[in-house]
C-alpha cells in the first residue's frame, strides 16, 4: 500500500497525496485527502474514499470525475498513472445519474435521474425505457433555451406548476416487461406514479389560448435554425456537457422517421408523439392551411373528449370489446324501446324522423326565405311535403342523401341550427338547406344526415353516440362567451384547439362550425386511432421532419437554409424560402466534417460535391442529424435485433468516435 | 338500347302481373288470403328483379344472346345432373303447386304486424330447410319440401316467441339477399364485347380476373376497366379495389356510357418508375432510370411509413371557369389534404393557400377533345367531379395541363392523395397475379388444394370472391331466394305458361349462338372447358325444344344446397355423384322425360371429361359416380375455381367439378336471363 513512512515521517515510497471532492460533502467542505502511488487503480481509490468518510450509504453508482480533463474515470482496473492524473489532479466523488427536470415532448416536466457519465445516446435510451418509449434512438435531449429574467419572474407560479417525479421508479432487472392494470407494472406502485403514467400516456385536455400564445414561437426560418442548436452531442456524456443536478433539459423526437408505431405498446409513444405534432403545429412551428387547421383541431377536439370520458388506461383493451359494449348497449335501447309495443317492430323498423321544418332552397336570382315543410327522414332519404296533411300523397321532392356533403351552419347564441347540404345527382349538386328549431332537433337531424350520407340509417348503431357528439359540441360553443375563463375538465375551449394565426382569424362561434364539420370525418375513431390519423396528418404535411440550419455554402456569400429529412437534404433560400435544391441520402458516395473550419463537406453520386459551414449550430449537429438519418435507414424490420450503438457512434460521433 | 329501355316499364308491371297471379292463385286455394297484405310480398319480389332485370333489359338482343350462350354453356355442361335434377323438379312443381299453399295460409293467418316477413317465413322454412335435411340425399330429393311445407302448419300452434325468432332468420336472410347484381357490356380492345354480370360485392380486381379468364390473355398489370362518359367526354380506369355495381348504379339509366377492357400503362407506372414522380425535377420529363433495388426502397419510403408520401407537385394550371368558356391560369398545388391555388397577390406559403377542391368526394377523370369541346388550351385535362353527377354542372371541375407528362403526374398525385396505400397494394396483388398467371403452364398439374391455399392467402379480395364463386345462387343469393319462390310457385302457374310458349323461341336463340360461340372459341386459343361442351351441346339442344323446361329446372336443383354456407359445399357439392347414383331411382314418375334428354348428356360429358380422360362417354351415370366424387369434393373450394378453369385445360379431373358450382351459379341467372329474353321477344314481337 501507498504511504509508508520512514519514522521522521517522510514517505519513501513515491506515494503522494491526492484530493478527491466527494459530492455528498456539500460544495464547501474539503476534499479527502489520500495517499496514492502512480499504479493504484482506480478502483482502489474509491475504497479508500469511501474507507475514509465513514458514510454509510449505497456507494455503488458513485463514480470519479475528473474536471479538468472533463472526464469520467469510470475504468476501475486502469491505474492513475494509466489515466495521467498526477497530484494536481482534481477529482470529484459523484453519483453517476443525477436528477433533471425533463421538459417531455408533452410540454409536461417530470423530475428523473439520468445518467451523467454514460454518452447521451446510451442515457436517452435508459430514459425511455423508464418513460416506457420504445425506439428511444429517435429521440434526444436538448439544453433548455436560456430564459431571460423578466420572464421567468412573471412565469414563476405556472413555472412551478406541477413536476412529477420520477425519481423513485425502479426498474425491474427482466428484459421483458409487465403490464398491470394497462400500465408497466412498476408504474402501478403507487397512486403517485399511476398519476404520473397518465402524464405520459394522457393528453393534456384543458389548454387555453392564453397557454398557447404565451409559449414563444419561431417567426421565420431563422428562428426555426435556434432549436437545433441546442441539441446535445449523443457521443459525449452530459457531464461533459457542462449539464448540472436538477437542470432544465427537453426530450424530443429528433429524427422524424417514426419506426413501427403500434398502438399495442407504444401508448406513450404515440402520445408523446401525437402532443409534439400537435404544439408544432400550435406553435406554427410547421404551417399548413386553413382546412388542415380544421382537422387537426377536430383531431385534437375528439382526442380530449375520448381522454375525458373514457378511462384513457382501458384504451389497450381490444377495441373490438368495445365494439361489442356498443353493439350491446345499443341492442339494449332498441329493447327497452321496443319492449312495449311489437317485437316485430324492434327487429325490422328503421326509425324515421318527421317534423315541420323550414327548409330553404336556393336558386339562382331568387331570394326566397326559408319555407315551412313537412319533412321526413326515412332510410337514407328525405322528403318534404307542403304539410302534414299531405304526406300521403307524392312529396314535393324527395332527396337520398347517400353520398351527400353535410355542412353544418350553426350560431348557437344566435340560435340558428342550419344543415347544409349538398346531395348529388346525375345533374350536379342540389342545394337544400334544413333549419332547426333547437338544439335537439338539430342533433338528431343532422346525425341523420351524416349517417345518410354515408349510406347508413338511423338504425345504425352509431346514430345516438353521433347525436350526443353533436350535443356535446354544441354545449362548447354555448359556454364559451359566458365563461371564457372556466377551463374545467368539461369544457374545451375550441380556441386552444388552433394555432395563433387562426384564433385571430376566425371567432369562437365562426370556428365552432369548421371544427365541427372536419369533426364528422373523424368521430368514429377510437383514442389511438385519432392519435395515429394526428401524426399521419402532420406527417403528410409538405414541411413535416424537416430540421433547418443556417449555414454557408462554400463559394457563397450570402446565407442559406440547409433543410435535413430523413431522406434528402434541401437547399432553401433565406430570403424567399423557396428550395432550391435537394439532394437525397439515396445517392450520397460519402460525407466528412472539417472540424477546423466548421465545414461540412459531402460528396454525391456524379461527382457532385457540395460543401457548407454552419453558423447556426455546431457542425457535430449536423453531422450527427445527417448520420443519424443514415442509421435510421439500416435498421431492420426485425423487432428482436438489438440497436446497433456502435454503428451510431460510428456514423454520428466525429473524430472523436474514432 | 332506347327502345330497351322501354321494354323496362313494361316488364316491371309484367312482372309484377305474375307475381299477383302467382299471389292470388295461392291465395284462392287457401284460406281467403288477407288481401292487403299479400301485395307486400310481390313488391320485395318485384324489386329484387328490378336491377338485374333492368340491367338485363338493357342490354342488346345480341349481347343477351351471348350472355346466355355463356350461361348455357355452364347448364349444359352440368347436363347429367340437370336432366336428373327435372324429375325433382317437376315432381316439386306439382307439390308446390298444391301444397305450397299451406305454408302461406299460415303465414297469412298468422297474425303478424308485419306480412312481408311472414311472406318469408313460408319461404325460409321451404328453402332453408331446417339443419337436420342438408345431409346429401334429402338436397336432391324432391320430397322434401312436402314434409317442411307440413310443418309450417304445426307451427301454427306453437308460441308467438317462436315465429319471430324465424321471422328474424329469415329477416336476416333476407338482408344477405339483397345483393344486387347488375349485367354489363365491357368492350375489348378489339371492338368485340363481352357480357359479364357483377355482383354488388365484386371489386374491379374481380371483373378483371374474371375478364382475363374470358380472354386468355396475358394478366400484365397494364389491364384496366376503363369507364367512359360519352357525354362529358371524360374518363378513368376503375382502381383495383372499387366497387363496381356502386359506380354503375350511378350512371342514369339512358346513359351511354361504356366500360371498355383495355391496357393503360399509366394505371401502375407510379410504381414501375417511381423516381419520375417523386425524384423527377420540375419540368422535367420521365425518363430517368433506376436500378430496381433503388425503385423498391424508394415505394417503400413513399408508401410503408406510417403515412403515405403525395409526390410535390406545383405549378400553373388552366381552370375553367364556373358556367363560363374561358380558362384561367393559376397557380395550383397538390397536397395530401387537396389541391390548393395560390390566391392572387399571396405567396405560396402554406396559410395563404386556398384550398381549391378536396379529394373525399371526388373521383379525377380525364378529359378527352377538351379543345374542341371546351375550347381549352390543350388537351390535356382532367377533371374532378363526384361519382353521382353525370351531366354537365357546375359542380364539375375542369382543369388543363400543358402537356401529358404534367396531367399524368397530376392524375396520379391526386390518385396517391386520395387512395393512399391501398394504390399500393392494389398494385402489388395484380403483380403477384401476373405472376402467377405466367407461371400457369407449370402449375396446371398442381393439386388445387395448393392453388387454392395460395390464392386465398393472397389476397383479401380473392376471399370475398371466393364466397361469390362457391356459393354463388346458394341462399345468401337474392336470386336464389326469389328464385326459389319463382321456380316453385310461379312455374305451376305462369312459369308454365310461359315456358310453353317460349319453347320455340328458345331454340332458335341456340341457333343465332352457335356461330358466335364458335367463333369466340376458335379466337380463344385454351377455350374453358365449359365452352367447348356448350359448343358441343348447343347444337344438341336444338333438336330439343323441351331444353327450356330443363334449364328452369336445373335452376331448382342447386337450391335445396343453400344452408351450408362457404365451407360446407365441399360436403354439398359432393352430392352432385350421389345425384348420378340416385338417378334410377327417382325416375318412377318422371322418367318420361328425360328419355329425351338422356342422349345429349353423354356427349356433353364426354366433352367434359375431356380427351384424354378414358373413354367414358357412352356409359354416363355409373362410371361418373365412381370417379367423379373427387373432383367435385375439390371444386367447392372458393376462388380457385377460376383457376381450376384455367388449369382445367391440362387435368381433366379439375374440370369436371366446374359443373356442380356453375349449375349451382347460374342456372339461376339463366331464368332470369331466359324471362328476360321471352319478354323482350314477347314485346318486341
Amino acid at each position: 500500500m501507498a504511504g509508508i513512512k520512514t519514522a521522521s515521517g517522510d514517505y519513501i515510497d513515491s506515494s503522494w497525496e491526492l484530493n478527491v471532492y466527494v459530492e455528498e460533502m456539500g460544495p464547501d467542505a474539503d476534499p479527502v485527502r489520500l495517499r496514492v502511488t502512480g499504479d493504484t487503480h482506480i478502483g482502489g481509490v474509491m475504497l479508500q474514499i469511501v474507507d475514509k468518510i465513514q458514510l454509510s450509504q449505497n456507494w455503488s453508482d458513485h463514480a470519479l470525475w475528473w474536471e479538468q480533463k472533463k472526464m469520467w474515470l469510470l475504468k476501475t482496473n486502469w491505474t492513475l498513472d494509466k489515466y495521467g492524473i498526477l497530484a494536481d489532479a482534481k477529482l470529484l466523488y459523484t453519483p453517476q445519474h443525477k436528477p433533471v427536470r425533463l421538459l417531455l415532448p408533452n410540454m409536461r416536466s417530470v423530475l428523473l435521474k439520468i445518467s451523467f457519465s454514460s454518452p447521451v445516446f446510451r442515457a436517452v435510451i435508459e430514459t425511455c425505457r423508464i418513460l416506457n418509449i420504445r425506439h428511444p434512438e429517435e429521440l434526444s435531449l436538448l439544453r433548455a433555451p436560456e430564459e431571460k429574467e423578466k420572464k421567468k419572474k412573471k412565469d414563476k407560479d405556472t413555472e412551478t406548476e406541477k413536476i412529477h417525479d420520477l425519481t423513485g421508479l425502479v426498474l425491474p432487472g427482466g428484459s421483458t416487461q409487465q403490464m398491470y392494470k394497462g400500465m408497466p407494472a412498476y408504474f402501478a406502485d403507487s397512486a403517485e406514479t399511476e398519476e404520473c403514467y397518465k402524464v405520459l400516456s394522457v393528453s393534456q385536455t384543458n389548454l387555453t389560448p392564453e397557454h398557447i400564445t404565451k409559449i414563444y414561437k419561431p417567426g421565420s426560418v431563422v428562428d426555426k435554425t435556434q432549436i437545433n442548436s441546442r441539441w446535445l452531442d449523443s457521443s459525449r456524456s452530459l457531464m461533459q456537457q457542462d449539464v448540472m443536478t436538477n437542470d432544465k433539459l427537453w426530450l424530443r423526437f429528433k429524427y422524424f422517421c417514426f419506426f413501427d408505431l403500434e398502438p399495442k405498446y407504444d401508448m406513450v409513444r404515440i402520445n408523446q408523439l401525437y402532443e409534439q405534432a400537435r404544439w408544432a403545429i400550435l406553435l406554427e412551428e410547421i404551417d399548413c392551411t386553413e382546412e388542415e387547421m380544421m382537422v387537426f383541431a377536430a383531431l385534437q377536439y375528439h382526442i380530449n373528449k375520448l381522454s375525458l370520458t373514457s378511462d384513457p388506461l382501458a384504451q389497450h383493451r381490444d377495441s373490438k370489446l368495445d365494439d361489442l359494449d356498443s353493439a350491446l348497449s345499443h341492442l339494449e335501447v332498441k329493447l327497452d324501446s321496443a319492449a312495449p309495443t311489437n317485437v316485430l317492430d324492434s327487429i325490422e323498423a328503421i326509425p324515421e324522423l318527421k317534423d315541420n321544418l323550414r327548409l330553404f332552397r336556393p336558386k339562382k336570382l331568387t331570394l326566397k326565405g326559408y319555407k315551412q315543410h313537412w319533412v321526413i327522414f326515412k332510410d337514407t332519404s328525405i322528403s318534404y311535403y307542403k304539410s302534414k296533411d299531405e304526406a300521403r300523397g307524392e312529396p314535393l321532392q324527395q332527396l337520398n342523401l347517400k353520398g351527400c356533403e353535410v355542412v353544418p351552419e350553426v350560431n348557437v347564441p344566435g340560435q340558428k341550427f342550419c344543415i347544409k347540404l349538398l346531395v348529388p345527382s346525375p345533374e350536379g349538386m342540389s342545394e337544400i338547406y334544413l333549419r332547426c328549431d333547437n338544439e335537439q332537433q338539430y342533433a338528431k337531424w343532422m346525425a341523420a344526415c351524416r349517417l345518410a350520407a354515408k349510406g347508413k340509417t338511423m338504425a345504425d348503431g352509431t346514430y345516438q353516440s353521433e347525436i350526443q357528439n353533436i350535443l356535446s359540441f354544441l354545449l362548447l360553443q354555448k359556454s364559451n362567451p359566458d365563461c371564457q375563463i372556466a377551463a374545467d375538465a368539461e369544457n374545451m375551449n375550441t380556441q386552444a384547439l388552433v394555432s395563433p394565426r387562426y384564433q385571430k382569424k376566425f371567432k369562437a362561434k365562426q370556428l365552432t362550425p369548421r371544427i365541427l364539420e372536419a369533426h364528422q370525418n373523424v368521430a368514429q375513431l377510437n383514442l389511438m386511432e385519432a392519435k395515429m390519423r394526428f401524426i399521419q396528418a402532420w406527417q403528410s404535411l409538405p414541411d413535416f421532419g424537416i430540421s433547418y440550419f443556417l449555414v454557408r455554402f462554400k463559394g457563397c456569400r450570402k446565407d442559406e437554409i440547409l433543410g435535413i429529412a430523413n431522406n434528402r437534404l434541401i437547399r432553401i433560400d433565406l430570403s424567399i424560402g423557396d428550395v432550391v435544391k435537394t439532394w437525397r441520402y439515396s445517392n450520397m458516395r460519402q460525407w466528412n466534417v472539417n472540424w477546423d473550419i466548421r465545414q461540412v463537406a459531402i460528396e454525391f453520386d456524379e461527382h457532385i460535391n457540395v460543401a457548407f459551414s454552419c453558423i447556426s449550430s455546431n457542425c457535430k449537429i449536423v453531422h450527427e442529424y445527417i448520420g443519424g438519418y443514415i442509421f435510421m435507414s439500416t435498421r431492420s424490420k426485425d423487432q428482436n435485433t438489438a440497436l446497433n450503438e456502435e454503428l451510431f457512434h460510428k456514423l454520428t460521433g466525429g473524430h472523436e468516435a474514432l | 338500347m332506347e327502345q330497351a329501355c322501354d321494354d323496362i316499364d313494361q316488364m316491371f308491371s309484367n312482372l309484377l302481373g305474375e307475381m299477383d297471379l302467382l299471389t292470388q292463385s295461392l291465395g284462392v286455394e287457401m284460406i281467403p288470403p288477407p288481401s292487403p297484405k299479400t301485395p307486400n310480398t310481390e313488391f320485395s319480389f318485384s324489386v329484387g328483379f328490378k336491377d338485374l332485370n333492368e340491367s338485363l333489359s338493357a342490354l342488346e338482343d345480341n349481347d343477351l344472346d351471348a350472355l346466355m350462350a355463356d350461361l348455357m354453356a355452364d347448364i349444359n355442361e352440368t347436363e347429367q345432373k340437370t336432366f336428373q335434377a327435372q324429375k325433382p323438379s317437376s315432381s316439386f312443381q306439382r307439390n308446390s303447386f298444391t301444397d305450397s299453399e299451406p305454408g302461406f295460409s299460415v303465414a297469412a293467418s298468422c297474425d303478424y304486424q308485419s306480412n312481408i316477413p311472414a311472406a318469408y317465413t313460408q319461404d325460409y322454412e321451404d328453402y332453408f330447410p331446417p339443419p337436420p335435411s342438408p345431409p346429401p340425399k334429402p338436397n336432391f330429393d324432391p320430397p322434401p319440401p312436402l314434409p317442411e311445407l307440413s310443418e309450417p302448419l304445426s307451427k301454427e300452434e306453437l308460441e308467438s316467441k317462436a315465429k319471430t325468432d324465424k321471422i328474424k332468420l329469415a329477416l336476416e336472410k333476407m338482408k344477405e339477399a339483397k345483393i344486387k347484381k347488375l349485367v354489363i357490356k365491357v368492350l375489348m380492345d378489339d371492338d368485340s364485347s363481352k357480357t359479364l354480370m357483377v355482383d354488388e360485392r365484386q371489386t374491379a380486381r374481380d371483373m378483371l380476373e374474371n375478364l382475363f379468364e374470358k380472354n386468355h390473355c396475358d394478366c400484365n398489370t397494364d389491364w384496366c376497366l376503363y369507364e367512359v362518359y360519352h357525354e362529358l367526354q371524360i374518363e378513368r380506369w376503375f382502381e383495383d379495389h372499387e366497387n363496381i355495381v356502386d359506380v354503375l348504379s350511378d350512371w342514369t339509366r339512358d346513359s351511354e356510357n361504356k366500360i371498355l377492357f383495355l391496357q393503360r400503362k399509366e394505371k401502375y407506372s407510379i410504381f414501375k418508375n417511381p423516381q419520375n414522380f417523386y425524384l423527377a425535377k420540375k419540368g422535367k420529363d420521365a425518363g430517368k432510370e433506376m436500378n430496381e433495388k433503388n425503385k423498391e426502397s424508394l415505394l417503400e419510403e413513399s408508401f410503408c411509413g406510417t403515412s403515405v408520401i403525395v409526390p410535390e407537385l406545383e405549378g400553373a394550371l388552366y381552370l375553367k371557369e364556373d358556367g363560363k368558356k374561358s380558362w384561367k391560369k393559376r397557380y395550383f398545388l397538390l397536397r395530401a389534404s387537396g389541391i390548393y391555388y395560390v390566391p392572387k397577390g399571396k405567396t405560396k406559403t402554406s396559410r395563404d393557400l386556398a384550398c381549391f377542391i378536396q379529394f373525399d368526394n371526388v373521383n379525377v377523370y380525364y378529359g378527352t377533345q377538351y379543345r374542341v369541346k371546351y375550347k381549352a388550351p390543350t388537351d390535356h385535362c382532367f377533371v374532378l367531379k363526384h361519382p353521382q353527377i353525370q351531366k354537365e354542372s357546375q359542380y364539375i371541375k375542369y382543369l388543363c395541363c400543358d402537356d401529358s407528362w404534367t396531367l399524368h403526374q397530376w392524375v396520379t398525385g391526386i390518385r396517391i392523395a386520395k387512395y393512399g396505400k391501398t394504390l399500393y397494394d392494389n398494385y402489388k396483388f395484380a403483380v403477384q397475379r401476373m405472376g402467377l398467371a405466367s407461371r400457369w403452364p407449370n402449375l396446371s398439374k398442381a393439386d388445387p388444394t395448393v392453388t387454392a391455399r395460395s390464392s386465398s392467402s393472397g389476397a383479401v379480395q380473392a376471399n370475398g370472391q371466393i364466397h361469390q364463386k362457391a356459393t354463388p345462387v346458394i341462399s345468401t343469393n337474392p336470386e336464389s331466394f326469389k328464385h326459389a319462390e319463382v321456380c316453385k310457385e310461379k312455374k305451376p302457374n305462369v312459369g308454365r305458361d310461359l315456358e310453353q310458349a317460349q319453347v320455340q323461341p328458345i331454340p332458335s336463340t341456340n341457333y343465332q349462338q352457335i356461330p358466335k360461340v364458335a367463333l369466340r372459341v376458335s379466337k380463344i386459343p385454351p377455350p374453358a372447358p365449359a365452352r367447348i361442351s356448350s359448343q358441343f351441346y348447343s347444337s344438341a339442344p336444338i333438336s330439343l325444344p323441351s331444353s327450356v323446361k330443363n334449364i328452369n329446372t336445373n335452376a331448382l336443383s342447386p337450391l335445396p344446397p343453400p344452408p351450408p354456407s362457404s365451407l360446407p359445399p365441399a360436403d354439398v357439392f359432393s352430392l352432385p355423384p350421389p345425384c348420378e347414383n340416385d338417378l334410377p331411382p327417382p325416375p318412377d314418375d318422371f322418367y318420361d322425360p328425360p328419355p329425351d334428354f338422356l342422349p345429349p348428356p353423354p356427349p356433353c360429358f364426354a366433352t367434359g371429361n375431356g380427351a384424354s380422360l378414358q373413354p367414358g362417354p357412352p356409359l354416363p351415370p355409373p362410371l361418373p359416380s365412381s370417379n367423379q366424387p373427387k373432383p367435385f369434393v375439390k371444386k367447392p373450394i372458393p376462388l380457385p375455381p377460376k383457376r381450376l378453369d384455367m388449369t382445367g385445360l391440362h387435368s381433366e379431373e379439375q374440370r369436371l367439378p366446374r359443373p356442380a358450382p356453375a349449375g349451382g351459379g347460374q342456372p339461376d341467372f339463366m331464368s332470369d336471363l331466359m324471362k328476360a329474353l321471352q319478354k323482350k321477344r314477347g314485346s318486341n314481337s
